[in-house]
């Protein structure tokens, strides 16, 4: 198979990034405390998140909404599957259709529940396709709404607001870097792929793209199939990692959050992605510090709950407003190293 | 009898909210391509506005239905100058986006500056007494909001027909450009959709402050995204389809409140979510607008 240039530079790319994300993990498993191991793992879920909508955003250029609602999906699919059975007597007493009779180890659960995921993604993807821009995004909102009242509707399944408990944690901060290294390569890779730059072209001027015999509404299936896919993967190492998950997580806030990782980094690139998720995750930790009312050099600060909110929503209107395409804009990490002859 | 005419009355006033919000969005996004997800704010600007009369004690109920409506309106202003002038001519996505962070912002300063927590507004509850109709007790409030919704209606029609800068506003929708070499200023056209977008948000404001009794920093929330798919259901942009398709909306929530059995009440927002996306792929562009093909001439 021979590479064409732009997808080897996706490769030098993909490998920094990888480099990077390795990096940062290594220092954090050597040096961090068990709550900041917590948080490095938290942002490595976002990482993937981020990654999964960069797949579906970046190329289609389609604002999705509905992606956490595909993360829910896919760790509640992992926790029912994985569960010991003693625990689901006990958190899952009336679950219909033998739910609660069997368990799974966590390898098969896993993969039932990005089949399950799968599944769920095509038959919507089916409808979401063939709309575009707005009506798009509407219909991805519908499809949260509809998931968590779900969620909060099947308390016997899902426990709604309240935490499934019991899920086995079998991951650690180290699986959490390898998946995401997996994923970098994938997103990277679909991108330069074919399809990946078909689908851009058809971002770019559907009516163009259609003309020169792409087919807009299949590419777009297929990246919106990937990038739930992708999505469920990152539920099932939340899961797997916490233990406890609720529908609460699986909502606007954590759309909002994520989406503004998103924006910032530069919905267009891979390299956005990753810095706009790790500038957002740690800058946030710090202002949630600020939040708390801290003592700095003897002054003592007044409590501000919300500045977090604050902060977030601002770094969004400010980057809409002074860089539309984020930070990265149009540029991957390794136009920083290699020689750019177009 | 009786039933059924209570339940005529609960979809007319839920749908004139929708069409009140709705008409909010819908102007300005006819006129800027904007999707402004931060209206909720400006109706819990309305809400606290309420909150801040009744602290002064100022009870006459025409000062604080006044105070909320100017607020709301000069809230939306703002907005207008402050966020939304940087993404004006950029694509609808931006703006959209920009407007999700505009709400986030609002919503923590609300929850910063004033309490996380609901706050009960009182000054409105005279709103509400039953009212004997041929036999039928019905809610003043429904009867009020109907009526107002109404009436805002029909001004809105004439403002937008009779007078140069509603023309201007109408030809803004079609072709910005043209607009600006007439002569008319941009600023004066999207300060004016903005202008009407808040005074819209600040009448539905004191309907639901009437009905909740309380604000708090989520408020607006759940009734924007309702007069959103309403929006959408009508056709972005297009006015009149705001308006059917909040009536719309309200009747398919007011259907599925009664038709659902009451074991499957959680799920009402989940069915009327999920008939409003099988409308959409009836009619991706609204009910108003035939399917049409990419590229086709308009």
């Amino acid at each position: 198979m021979t590479l064409s240039r732009s997808q080897k530079r996706g490769l030098v790319g993909a490998s920094l990034l990888a480099l990077v994300l390795i990096l940062i993990g290594t220092i954090a498993t050597y040096f961090g405390s068990k709550y900041q191991l917590r948080i490095v793992y938290g942002s490595y879920v976002s990482l993937m998140v981020v990654l999964a909508l960069q797949v579906f955003m970046g190329n289609a250029r389609i604002t999705n909404l509905s992606h956490s609602a595909f993360m829910g999906i896919g760790a509640y699919a992992a926790a029912i599957c994985v569960t010991p059975i003693a625990m689901k007597k006990i958190s899952l007493p009336s679950a219909p259709w033998g739910l609660n009779a069997f368990a799974l180890d966590p390898v098969t659960s896993g993969v039932i529940a990005i089949a399950i995921t799968a599944i769920i993604a095509l038959l919507i993807g089916l409808i979401l396709v063939r709309l575009s821009g707005i009506g798009a995004t509407i219909v991805s909102l519908a499809v949260l709404v509809i998931v968590h009242s779900l969620f909060l509707y099947r308390t016997d399944i899902f426990k709604g607001n309240q935490a499934f408990f019991g899920i086995p944690q079998v991951f650690t901060l180290t699986s959490a870097i390898i998946i995401a290294v997996i994923m970098v390569y994938v997103v990277r890779g679909f991108k330069e792929s074919r399809w990946g730059i078909a689908l851009r072209a058809s971002a770019d001027d559907e009516i163009s793209a259609a003309a020169m015999g792409v087919n807009v509404h299949r590419l777009r299936l297929l990246a919106w199939v990937l990038s739930c896919v992708l999505l469920a993967v990152a539920g099932i190492a939340y899961s797997y990692y916490l233990g406890t998950i609720s529908a609460r997580p699986f909502y606007f806030n954590h759309v909002f959050l994520t989406l503004a990782m998103l924006i910032l980094g530069g919905m267009r690139t891979v390299t956005g992605a990753v810095l706009g998720t790790f500038i957002i995750s740690f800058g946030l930790e710090w202002v949630r510090w600020l939040e708390t009312g801290p003592t700095i050099l003897g002054q003592k600060f007044p409590e501000v709950l919300g500045l977090s909110g604050v902060v977030l929503g601002s770094v969004i209107v400010l980057i809409m407003a002074l860089r539309p395409g984020g930070i990265m804009g149009d540029r991957e990490i390794e136009d920083f190293i290699l020689k750019n002859t177009e | 009898m009786e039933f059924v005419a209570q339940q005529i009355m609960n979809a007319l006033s839920f749908g004139a909210e929708y069409a009140l919000l709705a008409l909010g969005l819908a102007i300005v996004f006819s006129i800027m391509g904007l999707v402004n997800f931060a209206h909720g704010e400006i109706i819990a600007v309305g809400g606290y506005t309420m909150v801040a009369m009744a602290a002064l004690s100022l009870n006459n109920p025409l000062i604080v239905v006044g105070a909320a409506i100017l607020a709301a309106a000069i809230g939306a202003v703002t907005l207008e100058r402050v966020a939304f002038r940087p993404v004006r001519y950029a694509d609808p996505t931006t703006g959209l986006l920009t407007a999700f962070g505009v709400s986030i912002v609002l919503q923590n300063l609300f929850l910063l500056l004033v309490s996380p927590r609901p706050i009960a507004v009182t000054s409105l509850y005279f709103l509400e007494w039953p009212i004997p109709f041929v036999g039928l007790r019905i809610s003043s409030l429904q009867l009020f909001e109907t009526i107002t919704t109404i009436i805002v209606i029909v001004v809105m029609m004439l403002f937008l027909k009779r007078t140069v800068l509603g023309l201007a506003m109408r030809a803004a929708a079609l072709d910005f450009e043209m607009v600006r070499l007439t002569g008319i200023k941009a600023n004066r056209v999207f300060a004016a959709a903005f202008l009407i977008s808040g005074l819209l948000a600040g009448i539905a404001c004191v309907f639901i402050m009437a009905r909740r009794g309380s604000v708090d920093p989520h408020l607006g929330f759940d009734p924007v995204l309702m007069a959103f798919v309403a929006c959408v259901v009508g056709g972005f942009g297009s006015l009149p389809g705001a308006v059917i398709g909040g009536f719309l909306l309200g009747a398919i929530e007011v259907a599925m409140l009664v038709l659902l059995p009451q074991s499957l009440g959680g799920m009402t927002e989940a069915f009327v979510f999920g008939s409003i996306a099988l409308l959409l792929i009836w009619r991706p562009d609204g009910i108003l607008t035939p399917p049409r093909e990419k590229g086709d001439k308009q």
